[in-house]
């Protein structure tokens, strides 16, 4: 009986340091920045873009819900890229998802109108 | 009673196997950021003082995850960046002490983290790389510090080919030179990162948002081991 109880407790406590599912899942985020950060040409801006699009169509984060950033991210990218149209509807995206992002997207938002 | 002391032995072994923590709960450590409640960060570009050109694209693209997944709106890291070197404000150095409410009308953000890179030296056999860096978060409102952490990080980049004797110790160090390539030190500083901000206190999109107060906070100048396998 006493052996049960510390091992209910021990595995308890163990769970509890175990690393939980994380909020969202990011890809390959982390390395595709790093080269895009780095280089900036063709093929870290096709993989960027391709990690951000994954990251908006497969979520598999507890929110289930695209993380912070990416999709404003996602369409400065696109805008630069001369896709102002898809770019714009990504900022506006970022709005919808996130509210406190309203200040920054609708600045962004202003100065591509100008 | 017996009983209850051996649980009490289980319990802090198992515990103190899992984290090293002070013996100030989150609460009163970082109280600025349970009395502000602040939701939105932006990433200023890091400080290196160290003499690895390259560590600060390592931390820099390193930031946004862990301190999203601990609930807080993290201002889009590129296009924040982007409007930083446009009013010439890249260089982080020039805010680290000085006032931060123009954060807040530009970005609406409500805090700003700073990563200064004290050090960053790799040892070309043993593929290890010890970093020495600090984080300091402030308020845009009151430009208080409102949580900070300096860490001491020996990152452990070998990998184990899994064959033994004369030639597996050969294959192994072969496997750790191509491991030591610039995706491994973006996972260098993945780990610091990772490691420095599970100490913070959840924010509004985490399900523990508000109620982890009285956790033990992490030490505030910490020393640790870490590699790959570190999440």
């Amino acid at each position: 009986m006493k052996k049960n109880i510390i091992l209910i407790v021990s595995i308890a406590f163990l769970a509890s340091c175990a690393t939980q599912k994380p909020l969202y899942t990011w890809g390959n985020y982390e390395i595709t920045s790093y080269n895009y950060l780095k280089n900036s040409d063709n093929k870290s801006i096709q993989e960027i873009i391709e990690n951000y699009q994954k990251i908006i169509e497969t979520q598999k984060g507890t929110r289930g819900i695209v993380p912070p950033g990416v999709c404003a991210d996602y369409g400065f990218l696109l805008l630069q890229e001369g896709k102002k149209e898809q770019g714009e509807k990504m900022l506006m995206k970022e709005i919808i998802l996130y509210p406190e992002s309203r200040i920054f997207i609708e600045r962004i938002l202003k100065m591509i109108e100008e | 009673m017996k009983k209850i002391i051996y649980l009490i032995i289980v319990a802090v072994v198992v515990f103190s196997s899992c984290t090293t923590t002070s013996k100030i709960p989150k609460s009163t450590a970082y109280k600025g950021i349970y009395g502000e409640k602040p939701l939105s960060i932006l990433l200023m570009p890091p400080i290196n003082r160290s003499t690895n050109v390259e560590a600060k694209e390592y931390f820099h693209s390193t930031l946004n995850i862990p301190i999203a997944n601990a609930g807080y709106y993290v201002i889009p890291p590129f296009l924040s960046m982007e409007i930083l070197k446009r009013e010439s404000a890249y260089d982080a150095e020039l805010f680290l002490n000085s006032p931060l409410t123009k954060f807040q009308e530009i970005f609406g953000a409500d805090m700003a983290v700073f990563t200064i890179i004290h050090k960053w030296d790799k040892s070309g056999l043993a593929a290890k790389v010890y970093v020495e860096v600090e984080y300091i978060i402030k308020s845009t409102k009151t430009n208080e510090i409102i949580y900070t952490r300096k860490g001491n990080v020996t990152y452990d980049a070998s990998v184990s080919t899994g064959a033994g004797g004369v030639w597996g110790a050969i294959a192994d160090l072969a496997a750790s030179a191509i491991n030591t390539a610039a995706t491994k030190y973006v996972d260098v500083a993945r780990a610091c990162n990772t490691y420095t901000f599970k100490d913070l206190p959840a924010g509004k999109y985490s399900p523990n948002y508000g109620i982890d107060g009285a956790e033990m906070s992490g030490k505030k100048d910490y020393k640790v081991n870490l590699n790959k396998n570190y999440r």
